[in-house]
């Protein structure tokens, strides 16, 4: 689920609190903008945006939060709408749509935990990288030359 | 990029599979969805007629209220309709009107027995509401209108009068969807046949009050809330064709009679 690695370089203090910021963001916003999800994605957009020319350390703790909020803002609009459909208009409530509620709460959940360890332990200086989020990380962030 | 491939198909496979499984489960039945729904059903249910019950003049009468429930009994037995369901209520007024509430409530108006000119036509209008009940199209109806948050403020007693009101209205004069009152036509349709009641003095209502030009139109309630009444009379004809029956009538002419002189004193 979650590797600690070692980062190419030794960051730098602020380096750290900044890094560790991009997934505070993205907790604070989640807890602030339920139930719409779109709030915690452009919370976390916006950190990435301001620190797109940081440093690469920044930089990719900030990707990393990103990615992790695209996948969580598919999954729980998707819940959210169907959950308006149900209380608008004349879907019913159905084991299908009970099981989806289920599954986006428990991904929601270790989304939410992992987040906390990963921004505790980036203000530690301990680099994590999230299974899968950290794949695609490394693929998009790069280190300038 | 191999290993992100390998990754995001993982994902899915879990987020899909975990989806998968659970819905397996009984969910439904473990959250007593259903009996959740069915208690707001009857609380609104009580909530609507009692506001009915408030504002309109109850038929009193023991005979009439005999007679209704004679053409009822015998259509629910013939269809396997659990007549303890239906609630029917006979409701004082110059209106043509009838309409379902939540719970099985059945509204009839004394204008609509009035201006029907058989029991068959009466049976026809009966057999169109019971199919609405039948059908769950009334919540259906009020969710996709009001909006369940609405239904649920109401029978926490959230509700004001006015938004009781204005619900009532929407229940006692607006129209279901095309489609679901075509459904409920065809079901009425079945449920008169299988009660070897003529379904043709249905169609003749519908085509009968769609001709009528109203002086007062709010009278004909039943017809102007349900549009394209020629076209129903239509299909309502074709539909029973295809169907071959031995017709009965349900009460004897007399009684219907009576029922009529009963309603207009």
């Amino acid at each position: 689920m979650i590797h600690i690695k070692k980062f190419t370089y030794l960051p730098g203090e602020h380096e750290l609190e900044a890094a560790s910021n991009s997934y505070l963001m993205s907790l604070l916003a989640i807890i602030v903008g339920l139930p719409l999800p779109i709030v915690n994605l452009i919370a976390t957009f916006i950190f990435y945006l301001g620190n797109r020319k940081s440093s690469y350390f920044v930089r990719w703790h900030c990707t990393q939060a990103l990615l992790s909020q695209l996948s969580l803002l598919v999954m729980n609009s998707y819940a959210f709408w169907w959950t308006v459909s149900i209380f608008f208009e004349d879907q019913t409530i159905t084991n299908n749509y009970i099981a989806y509620i289920i599954v986006a709460i428990v991904f929601n959940l270790i989304e939410f935990i992992t987040t906390i360890y990963i921004a505790v332990n980036t203000r530690k200086g301990i680099h994590v990288e999230w299974w899968l989020y950290g794949t695609l990380t490394n693929l998009i962030c790069k280190k300038r030359i | 990029m191999k290993k992100v491939i390998i990754q995001i198909s993982l994902a899915v496979i879990l987020f899909f599979g975990l989806w998968f499984s659970l819905a397996q489960v009984n969910w439904v039945k473990i959250f007593d969805v259903e009996k959740n729904i069915d208690k707001t059903e009857q609380k609104l249910g009580n909530l609507f007629w009692k506001f009915f019950k408030n504002s309109e003049k109850e038929n009193t009468n023991i005979q009439t209220t005999k007679t209704i429930d004679s053409i009822v009994n015998h259509l629910c037995n013939a269809n396997k309709i659990d007549r303890k369901k239906i609630k029917v209520h006979i409701l004082l007024k110059d209106e043509i009107n009838a309409f379902a509430l939540p719970n099985g409530h059945l509204i009839i108006y004394s204008g609509l027995v009035l201006n029907a000119d058989s029991q068959e036509e009466l049976a026809g209008v009966i057999c169109h509401e019971i199919a609405h009940i039948e059908l769950k199209h009334v919540m259906r109806k009020l969710i996709r209108e009001t909006g369940i948050s609405l239904l649920i403020s109401i029978t926490t007693g959230n509700g004001n009068l006015e938004v009781i009101k204005e619900t009532a209205k929407l229940l006692s004069s607006a129209a279901f969807s095309r489609e679901l009152e075509k459904e409920a036509d065809m079901k009425a349709v079945d449920y008169l046949l299988n009660a070897k009641v003529n379904p043709a003095p249905f169609a003749d209502f519908l085509y009968k009050l769609s001709e009528i030009n109203p002086t007062i139109p709010e009278y004909l309630t039943w017809v102007s809330s349900h549009p394209e009444s020629k076209e129903r009379a239509k299909y309502v004809v074709e539909y029973s064709k295809q169907k071959d029956a031995d017709y009965k009538t349900i009460i004897s002419t007399k009684t219907w009679e009576e029922l009529k002189n009963n309603l207009k004193e």
